[in-house]
């Protein structure tokens, strides 16, 4: 191997060189402006993350499986995963490879920008020595991975349901910029490269390019036009780069090592925000995944479109996606790069809500009136006393007795039962809870029977975060006043923010499918196995927002036939009753509902079986097959 | 030429029409679905305002049939236009060429357990308006307990109400629930009976009459502010939870026995006859006139007419009107079709 | 002018004038649904911290229309925005984008 061109330089490198310095200044003063954004306490934790050798290990794993390979695109569609894995991994190659090259062949060259780029144009290899015929057959075989890709991305555009995409995004005009640079870099390098294989060398791709065009063209005459076309390409690339979607390569990696640190989103639009803005890639798949997008008007509500306006700081688009999402938290666990959509928009919507005004000096008096969650404690495992208790309060109409008569009565073991305030609309589920308690001789206490405070998740989700972290302390007081060692929810709303925010320390949070679920491996309580065929729906706050799958699964397998719904687990749509979204009207929420049934429905079960009390309410209205809470279809098969 | 004319329903709508019907000469085969002819009025007890018994006006009506070929327990299989004849083909393999087709499917009650927060089948003591007439008429109903001291009856359920679909007013619940609430009274002295309503609306002759009863005689407290959710205590007591709106304070009380007033909704048994004529529904599901005020009797197909609560909610003495109304029209129909 | 002493007691009667048609405007291009309030007190009887201190969507909105937006305020300042009186809504009001609407419109001084 030797050097063709004495001094190693061109012309031709010119768009490529100011291209690439231009992006290196760029991110430069972006990394600066990202971590001047971010609280300083966040700065020292991903400071010190980056000795961590777990989460070190994390990030490089994350790294090379989510940037080069994107295997998270791969499990939802292999052609999809192998579109984006050729080109980035492919290209990665190429770099890497050229670099190699430098360094063995050419080492004086180390250190130049153009020159593991163009090598093939600044050396010559007349035959195929083993050393090159090695590098030039794997740069030619990774120029081919890298071109395979490119052609399905061309037939994306074409026909984007053939890759498991029904709808793609709508680029904006940097986007087509970067994207037409894209596309074309990679056929002007094999024709460049091709052309200048019978001077440099070449291997099975570019060597047959060089003998087709000798045919009709003097290669030599187009040895310099497509070199100097491949730089352009290159260097406009970068150039439109900040500005399109591709701007997500770099920030990615970025992104992961923030994520990986354990950062939180603070501010909407800077710091840690700043970076997932810029990491989304405009794929689109969050598009397919909103539950919203049932109705076309609503397609431009989509997480991507979200992003799309905060990167040019379109306050009014930006306030009325956000008002509008469901907070069903699809799109982030469809994400391949991982964009926390919901995370920003609830962000976004402190900076309306978080100011506007509420009292809720209330809670106090709450505490001692006896109507916060622990406090009205009505004994309720058939005790004589809770008897007594709740014919008084019934007669007088107040919750005064019963909560002192309670405070007495909770002790370590007991289970504190909370259902929730839209349990309180769904009694079939208190009443089925109820009698599973009794049927597993489980000594609990029913802490809102009379109902009780919200606990915080609904203000959380609207924005108004420090209201409801007053409401979230006042709480958290109560619960840990109780005593208790371990509560029962049955709402998966409640589960969130309690496992989330509440920090109870030696205090079991389980939801009434994990609860039952439990009794059942105890052998606690024992069922028929009926012969009645279910579907289960995960609510998004129980799957997608506590990660719960499987028990209610277990559960439901106990007591009869499971059976598929056409989108679960992580996929599950949306109820439409979520409590997420601030301005999405009941008849927009109607048409979710109905496509979610749709979904559930399509392999005729008997019953569609929830696990949330607002699923159950929102889909009874609607279902013309029979809907029940889990709990019910246990209590009904109670041996 | 035959003259026959089907009419789909036996109860009190379809039994006037066939009657006229049959009086005008014509050959009526009437269809009912049920086990027995009267429809909703075979489970009632009495009737509002003056508190008549349902018996009487059934038996009234039945015993004008004479003639009519009626058939029970059969249903509608298929149903099309033959060349302005109507070929309806019954569930007993029966084929009967019609020259008009009378649409008296009537209403299903509102199915009160879609509003769980109510605890309808939930909680022992919850039973719903038909429910009340039946134990008028039985003496039977195990949800009912020996002496209730306070009983509350809920207006509108699923009526005037968009998530149940239903956005209409059902009409007859208000006077309905306030007859009940007297003779609820009447039956268990001792009782303290609560209305909740929203608005009442005691639109008729004599009901307004109903209503000074209901507060000057039977003491029934009327509590302006929908239900909003009920509970049940330990002794099996129903915590019963709403606004009075007129003095804006949220209420509760416990109850021995709740009442929920279903409303009318649309007759699923006539729904899919229509399906087969492809006849025009309204949003709500009931069927569309060819007009609002001037041909409430015909449908937006030829032959096909309509009478009673297939197209909204009615009183009995309109539902009647309607069926005379209806035979009237048949009548011009054929007379002009020859 | 004698003004009999009447006039230093503010009258308690509601004035209607005093209904401020620019923000219902805005309250209603905001949340439409408001318009179709019947009244009925569901979302008050089901409220959750209506059940410690005096809070009424339903109420609210007759204040607003009485121009008496202090109160009005007042009588939502409470909400936990749990979402129960949307569910128990016959009219199917997006109530709590209704009651952050409020908020904003009429705190703002």
């Amino acid at each position: 191997m030797r050097e063709r061109i004495a001094g190693g330089y061109d012309p031709f490198v010119l768009p490529f060189v100011i291209g690439m310095i231009f992006i290196f200044i760029y991110l430069f003063i972006a990394l600066i402006r990202v971590f001047r954004a971010m609280p300083g306490s966040d700065r020292k934790k991903f400071f010190l993350s980056l000795l961590n050798p777990t989460i070190m290990y994390k990030n490089i794993r994350d790294v090379i499986c989510d940037c080069l390979l994107h295997i998270k695109i791969f499990k939802r569609n292999a052609l999809l995963g192998y579109m984006h894995a050729s080109i980035a991994f492919g290209w990665f190659m190429l770099i890497v490879l050229g670099h190699i090259e430098v360094m063995l062949f050419v080492p004086q060259r180390n250190g130049t920008l153009h020159y593991p780029i163009f090598y093939r144009y600044f050396v010559a290899e007349q035959n195929a020595t083993l050393k090159g015929a090695v590098f030039f057959f794997l740069m030619d075989f990774f120029l081919l991975v890298v071109l395979s890709g490119i052609g399905l991305a061309m037939y994306k555009r074409i026909r984007s349901t053939a890759l498991g995409m029904r709808r793609t995004t709508k680029p904006c005009f940097a986007d087509r910029v970067a994207l037409w640079c894209l596309w074309s870099i990679f056929p002007l390098r094999l024709l460049a490269e091709g052309f200048t294989a019978g001077i440099s060398g070449g291997s099975f791709l570019t060597k047959p390019v060089n003998m087709l065009f000798a045919n009709f063209l003097g290669n030599d005459m187009n040895v310099l036009p497509t070199w100097w076309a491949y730089s352009t390409a290159l260097g406009l690339f970068f150039l439109a780069l900040p500005f399109s979607r591709y701007m997500h390569i770099p920030t990615e990696v970025l992104y992961i090592f923030l994520r990986n640190a354990g950062l939180k989103i603070h501010h909407p639009r800077k710091g840690l925000a700043e970076a997932e803005i810029y990491s989304c890639s405009s794929c689109g798949l969050c598009i397919d995944a909103c539950p919203m997008n049932m109705q076309k008007k609503n397609l431009k509500y989509s997480s991507v479109y979200f992003v799309r306006f905060q990167r040019r700081n379109n306050k009014k688009k930006i306030n009325e996606i956000a008002e509008k999402c469901l907070m069903c938290g699809k799109c982030v666990a469809l994400c391949p790069v991982g964009v926390d959509s919901c995370g920003l928009k609830q962000a976004q919507r402190a900076t309306v809500t978080d100011k506007l005004p509420y009292n809720y000096s209330f809670l106090a008096s709450a505490h001692h009136q006896g109507g916060g969650p622990s406090m009205p404690l009505a004994p309720v495992s058939g005790s004589a006393t809770g008897n007594e208790v709740t014919a008084n309060a019934a007669a007088h109409g107040a919750g005064n007795a019963t909560g002192n008569a309670a405070q007495s009565a909770v002790g370590k073991d007991k289970v504190l039962y909370f259902a929730g305030c839209m349990t309180h609309l769904t009694p079939a589920i208190i009443k089925s809870m109820t009698t599973i308690f009794d049927a597993a001789k489980e000594d609990y206490v029913f802490a809102d029977k009379d109902g009780g405070v919200c606990c915080g998740r609904p203000l959380m989700l609207t924005g108004k975060v420090t209201a409801a972290k007053e409401v979230i302390e006042r709480n958290r007081e109560m619960i840990q006043d109780s005593g208790c060692k371990t509560v029962v929810l049955s709402c998966p709303i409640c589960l969130k923010v309690l496992k989330e925010e509440y920090n109870l320390k030696g205090i079991t949070l389980l939801h009434h499918t994990q609860y039952i679920n439990q009794l059942i491996d105890q052998k606690r309580i024992r069922l028929n196995h009926s012969e009645e065929s279910f579907v289960y729906h995960d609510p998004c706050e129980l799957g997608r927002g506590c990660n719960i799958y499987q028990e209610p699964r277990n559960v439901l397998s106990a007591i009869g036939e499971l059976k598929k719904a056409n989108k679960e687990k992580k996929e599950s749509i949306c109820c439409g009753g979520s409590l997420g979204s601030l301005t999405l009207n009941y008849h927009d929420r109607v048409k979710i509902t109905q496509e979610s049934l749709k979904a559930l429905t399509f392999d005729n079960p008997d019953k569609v079986i929830t696990a949330c009390p607002l699923c159950l309410k929102t889909f009874s209205d609607q279902s013309t097959t029979p809907v029940a809470d889990i709990a019910q279809a246990v209590a009904g098969n109670l041996k | 030429m035959n003259n026959n004319v089907i009419v789909i329903g036996g109860g009190p709508c379809g039994l006037e029409a066939s009657a006229q019907l049959h009086k005008m000469g014509y050959n009526v085969i009437l269809i009912e679905k049920d086990d027995h002819l009267g429809g909703h009025l075979a489970k009632w007890d009495r009737l509002f305002p003056e508190g008549i018994p349902a018996k009487e006006l059934l038996d009234q009506l039945t015993g004008n049939i004479n003639g009519v070929k009626y058939f029970l327990k059969t249903e509608v299989k298929s149903i099309n236009l033959l060349d302005k004849e109507y070929n309806v083909i019954l569930s007993n393999g029966i084929t009967i060429l019609a020259q008009a087709v009378l649409m008296a499917s009537g209403f299903d009650l509102f199915p009160a357990q879609k509003k769980e927060e109510y605890g309808y089948g939930i909680y022992d003591h919850v039973i719903t308006n038909a429910d009340l007439e039946n134990y008028f008429k039985t003496g039977k109903d195990c949800r009912i307990k020996q002496n209730p001291q306070r009983i509350g009856f809920v207006h509108c359920v699923g009526s005037r109400d968009e998530k149940a679909g239903n956005r209409y007013c059902s009409k007859v619940c208000c006077a309905t629930a306030v007859k009940q609430a007297c003779e609820v009274k009447e039956a268990f002295p001792d009782a303290q009976v609560y209305c909740f309503y929203m608005d009442l609306r005691m639109f008729g002759r004599g009901y307004e009459d109903l209503y000074l009863k209901a507060q000057r005689d039977c003491g029934v407290r009327f509590i302006r502010g929908r239900v909003s959710e009920v509970a049940e205590d330990l002794n099996k007591q129903l915590v019963v939870k709403a606004e009075d709106t007129l003095s804006g304070k949220p209420i509760k009380v416990t109850l021995d026995l709740l009442v929920l007033m279903s409303g009318m909704t649309n007759c699923s048994a006539g729904t899919r006859i229509a399906e087969m004529l492809s006849l025009k529904r309204d949003e709500d599901g009931f069927f569309t006139c060819k007009d609002t005020i001037f041909s409430l009797q015909e449908s937006d197909k030829s032959g096909v007419f309509y009478a009673g609560a297939c197209t909204g909610p009615k009183t009995l003495p309109d539902t009647l009107h309607e069926a005379r109304a209806a035979a009237l029209a048949i009548n011009n129909y054929i007379k002009n079709k020859e | 002018m004698a003004t009999f002493g009447y006039s230093l007691t503010p009258s308690s009667r509601i004035d209607l004038c005093k209904f401020n048609q620019e923000k219902w405007n805005r309250l209603v291009e905001l949340e439409s649904d408001v318009l179709k309030c019947m009244a009925c007190g569901s979302c008050t009887a089901s409220c959750t911290a209506g059940k410690f201190t005096r809070t009424s969507l339903r109420s609210a909105i007759l204040y607003i229309q009485n121009g008496q937006e202090k109160q009005a305020l007042e009588l939502v300042q409470s909400c936990l925005l749990c979402g129960k009186c949307f569910m128990v809504c016959p009219r199917a009001i997006n109530t709590r984008n209704l009651l952050l609407s409020i908020n904003k419109i009429y705190s703002v001084k």
